[in-house]
């Protein structure tokens, strides 16, 4: 009550007095603490091994449902590459059970229901959006997916006729180039380097689907995660009457090929007739397991990871006004390093300055600590926003099939933001000084080499062009 | 594609980078759900109360976009959104007092170079001068800049998703927070909207130039819409890009940019929405606090150009280093008017799903495309357009892919849609709504939009009921009336040779 009347004290105030901000100020401003805790995820199994995730919540009227399966592209041989694409977008259109694809088409779009599966590298996931009436029939199509899929090889030609084209377009835009050709350079002879081609897409047989879902998609093999609109009871005895006579795969663990040594850095220029240039820098960093990620997430916050709170962005684009976009990121792979990069776009004449100062940065990042309030901003924002990681219902769902699936620690989530508040500007530092090596990093530039304001071999390194396909 | 109705999809020119379109949510319950307060200046504020997170979306949309420019203003609306980061007389400045004649100089000698680069006889060596003395000032400006604090103390107080966008039709700015920093979202939101200061703008027009580089100069899709657009319309503003061309965006000045702030960015044209963990009693007392001694302004006024009646066909190329792609658009009404509703309708039955009529002809069947897609551009406030957009598949062309989406309109045209159709459409409408309102953010961006555009939320709830009553008839009608040969503009992406 007396902050109102004060309030509207100031406000009156401000009616005759010309000039004084009647507002608190933001800076000095005090909050009651935030109280929050961890929505439950239910975890349950049954006997043949699947494991269930749930999370009931009437809201509205809908339910969500994510399978996560243990296989993804790491698991597909170099000259077959493109498979897990194929298999992924077969799977969805190629009919299950009884049903036509057409029949699969009709029933999900008379529904409002959507149906998505995707691969990625180390898993495939299939997701279900529905109304809540529809959970019967969505539970049923489940089962006939994973335990009778079609693979329709009609649909399979489409599924593969499309990838086909996907790959005749991917230098239509620059940044698909030069994402592509840095991770071709960091992850060469690797399933996390190569891209498909014709060839490729064209040697996949249906047999190959087939035998990529019979190796992979066994209840103890995959996860079963629910949320929304449903009854916990009701879904366990449907669950064990649809899934119950399932039974267990040969339990064989994900084999992941070893990474071979990086290409040796270089610039790769891709010359094309474009007014800016797409810049990447890169090079390849850590997996989950490393402690070194907790310092790494918040040197990637003062590097280009905190938006206008970043380095990267106020010295490049607020300062100079040399692009619109211009980041960093630390990705923490799950089973094998990820990729540290920074990215940016600028235009042609000021491609080599705008990489000049992401060096720049890098190396002040190495030669002096942070100071204590940049490092306390990065630090409050990571744990202050963390309170976003559950506001989407179906997302802590997922993100907790994801946690147990990769085998991290039980209790991530609840220390993530202790590990955040411990990490000192030394370690920043020290971080910093292993995994941001400006002479150790891929360079890629994908724009018209001839309008540069330097030549790409300026930067130190041997440069080689990028060849069209 | 997605399924979800399409509106204003490219909103071009956020403030930093995010992509989404804008659909209208809606369900029986909304219009329990939201609660309304209207303050004495005419501020609107829409308040969704939901306590499952602690956690709550603002969006503030004023009223006004792209097409309330004029020809000499060209991009001015987003320019402004980019100007509205850099801080009040209170933050973003180590010393208003001190920074304030300064800045006074930096604008001066910046209208000099502004006026003087157009110039066909502009003595070079004079504006070098002056482009030298500007770099000057702007360099002994830095000392009183304290850099993006904005997004420094709703960085620090646990903000996420703190952006801004532009459209044609309206600007809106968003941020999510923790729900116990309402009090200070109030206080940075009010600030800015009282006591902006435009500082760095010289700089500021150049990210922008960067942005234009980033979205439509070197993307293809970018560049074919914004094609599209621009030559779909012959008088209307709506066929200005919202970014502006390359020379506007160069030429745009200070003093232009200032006036359209202080000419519309005021209550009578703003909307605010709240949605999450607040309570709509808390939120009234914290918005009239903070917003209620601002002065109403005066509201934008309706833009009074009507778009003459096409005399034809038009078709337009353009060359680009990739693979080809073509875009087909028709006038079509906007809302409120029942027609465009049922094009909605229309856009559900042509590509919504994969068992929609130009997926299953084109993608499925004939497999001359990769993908189709169907929407509504290029805004909503002013009659617009019904687009269908398709990725021809080689060694089809993007003429084989015209000719089959012509005959799909012609059959649509002369048979009645079927029961198992309208379902479809309906159903899908009906539950995307629920879908759109899982998010915070997202059920915030729809009250605002459609408070905005249709100038009543509740077209959100009323959606599905209208919807629901539309038949077949009208929809052969529709296409009758509006998807006819001699009404079209067809823009088509081709392959520059090398």
């Amino acid at each position: 009550m007396l902050r109102y009347l004060t309030g509207l004290l100031l406000l009156l105030l401000a009616g005759c007095t010309a000039g004084v901000n009647p507002l608190p100020d933001p800076r000095e401003m005090s909050f009651a603490p935030l109280d929050f805790s961890f929505p439950e995820v239910a975890r349950e199994s049954l006997d043949n091994g699947m494991e269930l995730y749930l999370l009931p919540d009437d809201e509205l009227p809908l339910i969500d449902i994510t399978v996560m399966i243990g296989g993804g592209s790491i698991d597909v041989s170099e000259e077959k590459t493109g498979l897990g694409g194929v298999y992924a977008a077969t799977w969805r259109s190629g009919g299950a059970g009884e049903r036509t694809p057409d029949q699969v088409d009709s029933e999900l779009d008379l529904r409002a229901m959507n149906l998505g599966i995707n691969t990625d590298n180390y898993t495939s996931s299939l997701h279900l959006s529905l109304r809540k009436e529809d959970l019967p029939f969505a539970l049923t199509l489940l089962r006939d997916l994973l335990l009778t899929p079609g693979f329709d090889a009609d649909r399979m030609e489409i599924v593969r006729k499309q990838a086909i084209e996907a790959v005749r377009r991917r230098d239509d835009n620059p940044g698909s180039t030069a994402g592509r050709v840095l991770r071709a350079a960091l992850y060469p002879n690797h399933p996390l380097g190569r891209v498909s081609s014709a060839e490729t897409l064209n040697a996949i047989e249906r047999e190959d689907l087939l035998a990529f879902h019979r190796r992979h998609v066994h209840p103890d093999n995959l996860l079963l995660g629910i949320s929304g609109d449903f009854s916990p009871v009701d879904l366990g005895d449907q669950l064990e009457s649809l899934f119950g006579a399932w039974s267990k795969g040969r339990s064989e663990r994900q084999e992941i090929p070893p990474l071979t040594p990086s290409q040796a850095p270089a610039v790769h220029v891709a010359d094309r007739e474009l007014t800016q240039t797409t810049i990447f820098l890169g090079d390849r960093g850590i997996e989950k397991g490393n402690p070194d990620q907790y310092p790494l997430r918040v040197m990637n916050y003062i590097l280009g990871g905190g938006s206008f709170n970043s380095r990267l962005m106020r010295e490049i684009r607020s300062n100079r006004g040399l692009a619109y976009s211009v980041y960093s990121q630390v990705q923490i792979g799950r089973r094998l390093p990820g990729m540290i990069l920074l990215g940016g776009e600028t235009k042609s004449g000021s491609t080599l300055e705008v990489v000049g100062l992401m060096r720049q940065e890098m190396e002040k990042l190495r030669a002096d600590p942070v100071p204590e309030q940049e490092l306390a901003l990065a630090k409050e924002s990571l744990i202050n926003s963390f309170v976003f990681a559950f506001d989407q219902r179906h997302e802590v769902v997922s993100r907790a099939m994801r946690l147990d699936f990769f085998d991290y620690p039980p209790n991530y989530l609840e220390q993530f933001r202790e590990n955040i508040a411990s990490v000192t500007a030394a370690d920043v530092q020290q971080v910093a000084k292993v995994y941001l090596r400006p002479e150790m990093q891929t360079v890629v530039l994908v724009g018209q080499e001839q309008d540069f304001d330097a030549p790409p071999a300026t930067l130190g390194l041997p440069v080689t062009e990028v060849s069209r396909e | 594609m997605n399924d979800l109705k399409k509106l204003a999809c490219r909103l071009a020119g956020g403030i930093f980078l995010v992509v989404f379109c804008c659909s209208p949510v809606g369900a029986a319950t909304l219009a329990e759900k939201v609660r309304e307060h209207t303050l004495e200046n005419g501020l609107k504020l829409l308040v969704v109360e939901r306590h499952g997170s602690p956690t709550f979306s603002a969006y503030i949309t004023i009223g006004v976009g792209s097409v309330d420019e004029t020809a000499e203003t060209r991009g001015v609306a987003h320019l402004l959104e980019h100007m509205l980061f850099k801080g009040t007389k209170r933050l973003g400045t180590k010393d208003y007092a001190a920074e304030k004649p300064l800045l006074e100089k930096i604008a001066a000698v910046g209208a000099q170079i502004d006026e003087l680069k157009v110039m066909p006889d502009a003595d070079p060596e004079k504006l070098a001068m002056l482009r030298q003395r500007l770099a000057e000032l702007q360099e002994q400006h830095k000392q009183y800049v304290v850099k993006d604090e904005f997004s420094r103390i709703y960085g620090e107080n646990g903000g996420v998703g703190y952006n801004a966008f532009t459209s044609k039709d309206l600007t809106s700015y968003l941020i999510s927070l923790p729900s116990n920093k309402l009090e200070l979202w109030a206080a940075v939101e009010a600030d800015r909207m009282q006591n902006a200061v435009l500082r760095e703008f010289y700089t500021e027009r150049e990210v922008i130039r960067e942005e234009r580089r980033r979205s439509y100069d070197t993307r293809p899709a970018g560049k074919l819409y914004e094609t599209l657009i621009a030559n779909a319309f012959t008088a209307h503003p709506y066929r200005n890009p919202i970014i502006g061309w390359d020379s506007d965006i160069d030429n745009l000045t200070l003093e232009e940019t200032r006036d359209f702030l202080r000419r519309y960015y005021a209550p009578i044209n703003t909307v605010i929405a709240l949605v999450g963990d607040v309570s709509f009693d808390q939120a009234v007392r914290v918005v009239e606090n903070s917003f209620g001694g601002i002065s109403p302004g005066t509201k934008v006024p309706p833009v009074a150009v009507i778009e003459p009646e096409p005399a034809g066909n038009k078709r337009v190329d353009v060359e680009f280093d990739a693979e080809p792609q073509v875009s087909i658009a028709f006038h079509k009404p906007t809302l409120p008017e029942r027609d465009d509703y049922v094009f909605d309708l229309i856009d559900q039955i042509l590509t919504g799903g994969r068992s929609s009529r130009l997926y299953r002809a084109l993608v499925l069947e004939q497999q001359l495309a990769t993908s189709v897609s169907t929407y509504g551009a290029p805004g909503g406030r002013y009659p617009n357009l019904f687009v269908i957009s398709a990725v021809p598949r080689y060694p089809h062309t993007a003429k084989e892919v015209e000719v089959a989406i012509e005959a799909e309109l012609g059959k649509l045209g002369r048979e009645p849609v079927t029961d198992e159709e309208m379902t479809r459409a309906v159903n899908r409408l009906r539950t995307d709504h629920l879908r759109q309102m899982r998010a915070n953010s997202g059920l915030a961006r729809s009250l605002t939009y459609f408070q905005t555009v249709a100038g009543d939320w509740r077209y959100l709830a009323e959606y599905v009921q209208v919807m629901e009553s539309i038949s077949a008839d009208e929809i052969r009608d529709a296409v009758r009336r509006y998807l006819v040969d001699g009404k079209r503009t067809v823009a088509v992406l081709t392959k520059k040779e090398m």
